[in-house]
């Protein structure tokens, strides 16, 4: 395939590359530039537009990009920069194959790609019991993601993800909802996705979508925000019915019905910060939602970090790709801003975020330096939450058998 | 039934030692093994072993040196750590722990180690095909 493909010229187009003004607050802004790497949107643009025989710079920028966002956010002309190297990354995968440098060797692409199997009997819900009441069909589903595979491949680095699955599914029978877990639901398929993979993507997005309909679900609730990105955003695009499916983010659902009232928190007295993971903060627009949630709870200061909401540094690493010493640095800054705030309590609320930001911590040459508590927000929620009457409320008694 | 495919993955060392004696004697191996032969077992991580699952293998077998043996040191820690974590991975996502074994061979046990092959295969064989194997290789036609 030459660079000259008049599908490329469709991307520079459809994404409004030509719009570029070269102002270069793109780079200016670049994570990966800033970490020292050689790397420069602004020139990605410059040489698709005017220098299409550049190819191996235009193909190493393509694979190299975080995609976290940041440059798009800051660019005047609205060049959808993202979205671009996600579309260009599946052509050359098409045509070239699939590069990149993939973190862990590729292990977590290969299991995703190992559910495109649909003969395949997971047992992936060991982890349920301790009260935890879920449901095999009805109208809400909770969408569990890859927790129960993070938490074997990453056990060396002791992050809990699963945590974070039991959490919220305490919080929702908390308000009293009985989610619907399934048993045979797939990897939403974002890393397959933002990598390239789009044929396995598809794959996986129709044997969900097969799921969802089995079990007769109507309202999907996710709190990873990726899988939110996939289901809400990128799965209607291959599955059309899709569309019908309502698909929640838990931080909203909480505010919400918090906000009906009833509901208070135990108080923390911490001081605590928040990383905002970049498909929650900058590609949903969520910014305000786990501030106001994280506010509700008495007695905890709260920090923000020097670059937050929108302008938030990314956790150095996106669909498991390009983790190199310029991630690490990348992550080691992003600590370094988490530790400036005096917080003890660093709250996220993506998964990656956690895995990626906890490895960094763990650096045996920082010699601990960088390490400090790190939580999801659902979790630190969970553990705080009561009603106003001063209940012992979590668990696995609903509100009206308590009431009764 | 469909003929399983099995990965044996040698360390260049003991089990390799003992593969090619048993050559040598003219032991009969299975007929469905393919082999790889690496420095160490240490060599071998967590994606390449779920790598040969994602390409159709129906088993794979590690075949390392005595823990005492090894060359470079940490060889079949990193090798039992590993298959540890894959195992409960193959577990999770239902194609079944068994599917991956390991196992230790000092440098003349050439028919321990037949042994150890022909054991696998059949168990292997017994079990069926990986279900995560691609449908036309386990003889399924693929859906219109």
């Amino acid at each position: 395939m030459r660079l000259d493909d008049p599908r490329i010229k469709g991307f520079i187009r459809d994404k409004s590359l030509f719009m570029c003004l070269e102002c270069g607050k793109c780079s200016a802004s670049c994570p990966r530039m800033l970490s020292g790497k050689e790397y420069s949107p602004r020139l990605l643009a410059h040489k698709l537009i005017a220098e299409p025989d550049s190819e191996s710079f235009i193909e190493n920028s393509v694979w190299e990009c975080l995609t976290c966002g940041l440059c798009e956010e800051r660019c005047p002309s609205g060049v959808q920069v993202s979205r671009f190297i996600m579309e260009m990354r599946t052509l050359l995968a098409g045509t070239k194959g699939l590069k990149g440098y993939r973190s862990h060797d590729g292990a977590l692409h290969s299991w995703m790609r190992l559910m495109t199997s649909p003969d395949l009997e997971q047992n992936r819900l060991g982890w349920l019991g301790g009260g935890l009441q879920v449901a095999q069909s009805g109208p809400v589903a909770f969408f569990t993601g890859c927790a129960p595979y993070f938490d074997v491949f990453f056990s060396g680095i002791e992050v809990n993800t699963l945590s974070i699955v039991r959490d919220s599914i305490r919080l929702l029978n908390f308000l009293e909802i009985v989610p619907v877990v399934l048993e045979k639901e797939r990897c939403c398929g974002h890393d397959l996705l933002w990598t390239g993979d789009r044929e396995n993507f598809e794959a996986l997005c129709r044997l969900n979508y097969k799921e969802f309909q089995a079990a007769g679900v109507e309202e999907i609730i996710v709190s990873c925000p990726e899988c939110y990105q996939v289901l809400g955003q990128y799965m209607p695009e291959v599955v059309p019915g899709m569309k019908k499916l309502k698909v929640t983010l838990l931080s909203d659902l909480l505010r919400r019905e918090i906000s009906k009232g009833g509901i208070t928190f135990k108080p923390l007295k911490r001081r605590v910060t928040y990383q905002d993971p970049c498909r929650l903060g900058r590609m949903a627009g969520s910014c305000e939602t786990p501030r106001a949630l994280i506010q509700m709870i008495p007695e905890m200061a709260f920090k923000e970090m020097k670059n937050s909401g929108r302008s938030a540094i990314c956790c150095g690493n996106n669909g498991f790709i390009n983790c190199d010493a310029y991630s690490k640095r990348i992550q080691v800054e992003r600590l370094q801003e988490a530790k400036a705030t005096r917080s003890d309590l660093l709250i996220t609320a993506c998964p990656k975020c956690m895995i990626h930001l906890t490895c960094a911590m763990r650096d045996p040459y920082k010699h601990g330096s960088l390490s400090m508590e790190i939580r999801d927000l659902v979790s630190v929620l969970a553990d705080q939450i009561e009603w106003s009457k001063g209940e012992e409320a979590i668990g696995a008694k609903t509100r009206s058998e308590k009431h009764a | 039934m469909v003929q399983t495919q099995l990965l044996g993955i040698f360390c260049n060392w003991s089990p390799f030692a003992c593969f090619n004696s048993a050559a040598m004697a003219h032991l009969k191996i299975p007929p469905n093994f393919g082999f790889i032969r690496v420095m160490c077992i240490g060599r071998i991580n967590q994606a390449l072993i779920l790598r040969a699952f994602e390409h159709g293998a129906d088993g794979v077998i590690l075949l390392e040196c005595k823990d005492e043996d090894c060359r470079y040191g940490p060889g079949p820690e990193v090798g039992h750590s590993n298959v540890a974590k894959v195992r409960k991975l193959l577990h999770i996502l239902g194609i079944g722990q068994s599917r991956l074994v390991e196992q230790s061979f000092g440098a003349h046990e050439k028919n321990e180690l037949v042994e150890a092959l022909w054991d696998f295969s059949e168990q292997i064989q017994a079990m069926g095909s990986n279900p995560a194997k691609p449908r036309q290789e386990r003889g399924i036609q693929r859906e219109a």
